[in-house]
């Protein structure tokens, strides 16, 4: 495996490839792509010897977005790929490139609704039959975020372990609101 | 022409669908799968999972992340402390909590008394389903001492929910320090008998051998890890391979094979059970003294913004935890990765025109726990 040579065929295929520091989330890299690419990357991914280590969706506006994760038996690498389904809630399957995938298309068929399309057997696989439209970990309005919202913020200049959990800008942002609320 | 041979020659009897579980024993748990025969050959098989849905990943949408760490528990009821290990991983690496060391030394501890526990149990079933009833009472019989061990220091015998996010809840003792030693003792001096009682018996031979062969390439296209991984000769352990916790301080070897059999997995998890008692003999000698748990876990656990990933070895293979956080406390989404179901899903492929007595033989190598599964 030549990372060199893979991150510039990974470039070639996506909108983005970031390197990401895995001490702090658990990945090397992680690849934005486009729907009509997402078959591609599955069969280069194969090629080079990684496997499937999930297939998942998450809920957020503007679309749904389908995660690929792929790790190496050889040497550690592991890549995550994001790529949002369309209108139709359709994302091409790659379940006849890494067999593993059919049943997780299955399941994020049954829980997010997303349709793999040419999937050979898109049939619920853990829910029951008749909970085929329920799509349970559709987020309802209310609780829908934008995608930036669960993007990681950029690193700060010196990223250090820090001991504690940084309070979010959002407590100090409340009271100030409430303030201003007040005065008006 | 006698009624029962004009049956048999009949061609719209020559396949048939036979129903297997969800209630049979050597399924272990509610999986049934439709096989469909011919003869006594299995020409097609079909998965049906779903029974034991308990929607842990909704669940965990609904609640604060520290809360979640029972649930971990009750998806892999063989491997509790590990899938608790693994989420204490994710939440310390995504809020940037360090562990005291001691932590560290009770967390592999009693995490590889748990795959010990698992791959006896698996040992004694998995001889069961093949028709062998003795060895499973001995099995049970050296369990047991985990069992009670463990329970000494977690309080349950089961679905440990012991870690906890930067530390363990209760500290460990002389007793158990003991009692494990002894244990691991007990169990080494086993291992020659399970080897004379089972491991050269001829029937396990002819049952085992060229079963259910699979390639680094096939667990590749389906995901497979863990010791049917190895069976193939990859050495592929997250212990090594992405060292997590003080895995890299310790000597132990992964066992491998080279056929990728139901033989070769077989015996994969048999040399584990030794590789785990070296991992808890060399933590034991360097158990350090000092605190349980880290000063100044808040009580509110904040995830800041982003994804992450904590990835550990399982008893049946690699599990991971993916969580987006929006920066709340509760997870925007949490993935769990259970090596089972990669595992299982080779079935319909690895099983295609096998005698319905070796399904039972390659079912029963996958190992398969069935609520991590389904989830």
């Amino acid at each position: 495996m030549d990372i060199n040579k893979l991150k510039k065929q990974w470039q070639d295929l996506s909108t983005a490839v970031e390197g990401i520091d895995y001490s702090v989330s658990g990945h090397d890299y992680n690849v934005s792509l486009e729907r009509d690419k997402v078959r591609d990357f599955a069969a280069l991914m194969l090629e080079e010897g990684f496997y499937l280590v999930d297939l998942m969706a998450v809920h957020v506006t503007p679309a749904i977005e389908v995660v690929y994760q792929f790790a190496h038996f050889e040497a550690r690498c592991r890549v995550l790929a994001r790529a949002f389904v369309d209108d139709n809630s359709e994302m091409p399957t790659i379940s006849d490139i890494y067999q593993g995938a059919n049943w997780h298309e299955r399941e994020t068929r049954d829980f997010h609704g997303v349709v793999f399309v040419d999937h050979p057997y898109l049939y619920p696989l853990i829910l029951a039959e008749e909970d085929v439209d329920l799509k349970p970990l559709l987020k309802d309005e209310a609780n829908l975020k934008d995608v930036d919202a669960v993007r990681r913020k950029p690193p700060e200049p010196a990223p250090e372990p820090k001991p504690e959990v940084k309070p979010e800008v959002k407590p100090e942002a409340k009271p100030e609101a409430a303030k201003s609320q007040e005065q008006s | 022409m006698a009624m029962d041979v004009e049956i048999l020659e009949d061609p719209k009897h020559h396949r048939y669908v036979l129903n297997m579980g969800p209630q049979h024993p050597s399924t272990h748990g509610v999986l049934r799968v439709l096989l469909e025969l011919e003869g006594e050959y299995a020409m097609e098989l079909l998965p049906v999972l779903g029974y034991g849905h308990r929607c842990h990943e909704k669940i965990a949408e609904h609640k604060p992340v520290k809360s979640f760490m029972p649930n971990t528990a009750r998806m892999d009821y063989l491997g509790a402390l590990i899938y608790n290990h693994g989420y204490a991983q994710l939440l310390e690496r995504a809020a940037g909590i360090e562990v005291p060391e001691r932590v560290e030394y009770i967390r592999v501890i009693t995490s590889e008394l748990n795959r010990i526990q698992s791959h006896l149990l698996w040992y004694g079933a998995y001889l069961l389903d093949l028709g062998a009833f003795t060895p499973i009472m001995y099995a049970f019989d050296d369990r047991e001492h985990i069992l009670d061990i463990l329970e000494d220091v977690t309080g349950s015998r089961l679905t440990y929910c012991y870690f906890r996010v930067g530390g363990v809840s209760k500290d460990i003792d002389d007793k158990f320090v003991t009692s494990t030693r002894a244990f691991v003792k007990r169990l080494r001096s086993r291992f020659p008998m399970y080897e004379d009682l089972v491991n050269g018996n001829v029937i396990l031979q002819n049952r085992l051998n060229d079963v259910g062969e699979l390639t680094p390439h096939t667990c590749a296209r389906y995901g497979i890890t863990g010791p049917l991984l190895r069976g193939t000769g990859v050495a592929y352990d997250m212990r090594r391979a992405e060292p997590y916790s003080i895995y890299s301080q310790f000597d132990f070897e992964i066992p491998t094979g080279t056929k990728g059999d139901c033989m070769a997995s077989f015996m994969v998890r048999f040399h584990e059970l030794e590789q785990s008692l070296r991992i808890i003999e060399q933590a034991l000698d360097g158990l350090p003294e000092g605190p349980i748990m880290t000063p100044k876990v808040p009580k509110k656990l904040k995830i800041p913004a982003g994804d992450y990933n904590s990835s550990v070895e399982a008893p049946r293979g690699e599990l991971s935890y993916y969580l987006v956080s929006d920066g709340s406390d509760v997870p925007y989404r949490l993935k769990v990765r259970t090596p089972s179901y990669s595992n299982l899903s080779v079935v319909p492929e690895m099983c295609q025109g096998m005698l319905l007595s070796d399904v039972v033989s390659a079912m029963g190598a996958l190992d398969l726990v069935i609520p991590e599964i389904d989830r």
